[in-house]
């Protein structure tokens, strides 16, 4: 986090929303619901810091990736981009703004066309935006190989030719290609062997260091988060549930369910495996098109109180954390508490009555 | 590695050179393709029907018999029927008295000429709806779709029948027919293919990289649909053949004299009893034809399926 006052955020979300009409079946489809993809998210990220982004699969993270850097129209609030509003900007008027923001994805296979020699991929870049021809441009690829650790002399090979790692690689530098200032990282090592992970994070944060780059990381891993990030931010169903430095999540969580995403991390020491508290949370992760009343957390949290049902927890700091520790939860966890016996104060005939109530 | 190289170790020079090159998806179904014996005989007979139909005029210079001439004297029997094979009509003759060799090889032109121009009409029209349906969506394709649904539901000879006896028949009309009730099962393979790619990583990559739309669909979408097409493509010149030979044999597709192999076959129908050389010499023209085509077709397919593709690594 060096370097950051001065110039205030590199990429900033207020009340970030993108929910997707869902059609019902017919010719003449009208739109019936609406799938909350993203509701309401409010993050900053600062020059040069890694901003982690952990949920499960599907809570909206990857969304929220593809609005942030507009791949997506968002349905509502608004994106800054150094100070500059980009919430509305049309396809033709993001173009200049592609050089500076990046995405690396998660699938080394599906994100590069099969049919393309890599150099024309990671060359794209270039003639997209009309920069070096010919020999400058191949010179320039083979730089980028290089810069992430591929064999220049495969400039002209297929991505069929390369291994998942390799191919990741590929990746990263089609999304340097560009000097980008921030990169978008989509569970960039999740679809990796473990072995490979860890190279792959190596070269992000190599890279990060060499070129000054800003991270927004997404992964549902959250040791490989805390690995590279400077702050994390835990995002459950749509919403960013807490947001805090690195350390800070670990070491003093406030939030229930960030409680029991860290609960189920193995430990560094199996020896002690038995005495840690596993928080094992109840049910499935509700529908996005029919989000649960109140918190949204509530009917799987074990601290539920009769308000988690009907009060929205705002993003803010609770009991006398610092600012940049921010907990949307009425019941923040207290230092020392041991959540594996808590139960929920609600009844489940109360949960169920509320839940259907919100779906009519 | 190196030992899997001892056995060929001449060609590891240039095997790594290659390596280094990378071989692109199409080489590489190109060379499967080659290792499929019957395709590549069936591409054999293809050449052959090719040259064969290309240098029609030199089977005429050759018997020395034009393909509408009438050997009334020598080409008839006293009782006015086809003549049997001989030296001099070595597919015998027709019931005018014409070589029946001759005029199949000329049949091979209309037969050859019509399936590929029908057929190249077909892809055009079918690649570009299909695309601009699957691409753009929304509106376009609700209404694009329906379209399709709509000619797919007409049933083909009867629409086919009644457009030609009202135009006229020519052969323009028969290729303008044929393409307009054959583009939309193309426009649907194409348009289920790009729904599924445009949904593809890469083409969310190129967007990010500020890609247009156009580009994307030219350089993302556009060569990963290509494989599904060639290979309908390779299977739909022998439905065309077929289908331009029945309006043919209908009367609806080129008009007599002009030799084509549905129309001899239509006119032989009622000699088939005494001058079997006269029906059987263009229906096997039309059966080899066809058959080389399925057969190829079908090679086609299986070069780009990957399914076969690791079964033969495997």
């Amino acid at each position: 986090m060096s370097g950051a006052a001065t110039e205030g955020p590199l990429l900033e979300a207020v009340d970030l929303e993108k929910h997707f009409p869902l059609h019902g079946a017919g010719i003449f489809n009208r739109q019936t619901a609406s799938l909350r993809a993203v509701d309401g998210v409010s993050l900053q990220i600062q020059p040069g810091e890694t901003l982690g982004l952990v949920g499960e699969t599907g809570c909206g993270k990857s969304t929220l990736a593809r609005c942030l850097t507009r791949l997506y129209d968002v349905t509502g609030g608004t994106v800054r981009f150094q100070g500059k509003d980009i919430t509305s900007l049309s396809r033709r008027e993001m173009r200049p703004l592609r050089r500076e923001m990046q995405m690396i994805f998660q699938d080394p296979y599906g994100s590069l066309n099969p049919r393309r020699r890599v150099g024309s991929i990671i060359g794209d870049a270039f003639s997209i935006h009309g920069i070096e021809d010919g020999a400058g441009r191949k010179r320039r690829v083979q730089e980028l190989m290089e810069l992430v650790g591929l064999n220049p002399e495969h400039y002209n090979r297929f991505p069929a030719d390369f291994s998942g790692g390799q191919r990741q690689r590929i990746g990263v530098a089609r999304a340097l290609a560009l000097k980008p200032k921030l990169i978008v990282c989509d569970e960039p090592v999740s679809a990796l062997d473990v072995s490979i992970q860890a190279q792959v994070l190596n070269l992000l944060t190599d890279l990060q260091d060499e070129l000054n780059l800003t991270y927004l990381f997404i992964s549902h891993d959250l040791s490989v988060v805390r690995h590279v990030s400077d702050r994390i931010a835990v995002m459950y169903l749509g919403k960013i549930v807490e947001v805090a430095p690195s350390d800070e999540l670990f070491d003093g969580t406030r939030h229930p369910y960030t409680r029991a995403l860290l609960s189920a991390l193995p430990p560094a020491d199996p020896d002690t495996a038995d005495s840690r508290e596993r928080i094992v949370l109840v049910g499935d992760l509700p529908s996005p098109v029919n989000p649960p009343s109140g918190c949204r957390f509530h009917p799987r949290c074990p601290k539920a109180q009769k308000d988690c049902v009907e009060v929205v927890p705002s993003l803010e700091p609770v009991l006398d954390d610092e600012p940049g520790h921010r907990t949307a939860c009425l019941h923040p966890v207290r230092a020392g508490e041991d959540l594996s016996r808590a139960r929920p104060a609600i009844e489940d005939t109360e949960l169920t009555s509320v839940t259907e109530e919100g779906a009519g | 590695m190196t030992q899997v190289h001892a056995t060929g170790g001449e060609v590891q020079t240039t095997e790594q050179v290659r390596r280094i090159e990378g071989r692109s998806p199409w080489v590489l179904a190109w060379e499967r393709l080659r290792r499929d014996r019957l395709a590549m005989f069936s591409l054999g007979v293809i050449i052959l029907i090719v040259l064969v139909a290309l240098f029609a005029p030199v089977f005429a210079a050759i018997t020395g018999h034009g393909p509408n001439e009438q050997y009334r004297d020598i080409g008839l029997t006293p009782q006015g029927l086809p003549v049997a094979p001989n030296s001099t009509f070595w597919f015998g003759t027709d019931d005018l008295g014409r070589d029946v060799l001759v005029r199949v090889a000329y049949g091979a032109r209309v037969s050859l000429g019509v399936g590929v121009l029908a057929t190249l009409l077909t892809v055009v029209i079918g690649v570009v709806v299909g695309l601009t349906a699957g691409f753009i969506g929304g509106v376009t394709d609700t209404v694009l779709a329906r379209f399709i649904d709509v000619v797919l539901s007409f049933p083909f000879l009867l629409a086919a029948i009644a457009l030609v006896s009202i135009i006229g028949p020519s052969l323009t009309v028969t290729i303008f027919v044929i393409g307009f009730f054959s583009w939309a099962s193309m426009a649907r393979i194409v348009r289920g293919q790009v729904l599924s790619v445009k949904e593809r990583e890469y083409v969310e990559a190129a967007r990010s990289l500020g890609a247009g739309n156009g580009r994307i669909m030219l350089i993302d979408v556009f060569p990963n649909v290509l494989a599904p097409v060639i290979v309908y493509t390779t299977l739909l010149i022998p439905v065309v053949i077929v289908i331009q030979a029945t309006l043919s044999f209908l009367g609806l597709g080129l008009q007599p004299p002009t030799p084509d192999w549905g129309g001899m076959i239509d006119e032989s129908r009622n000699y088939y009893q005494t001058a079997w050389w006269f029906m059987f010499f263009p229906g096997i023209a039309l059966v080899i034809t066809t058959l080389a085509f399925n057969l190829f077709g079908d090679g086609v397919r299986d070069a780009f399926d990957p399914r076969v593709e690791r079964l033969m690594r495997g």
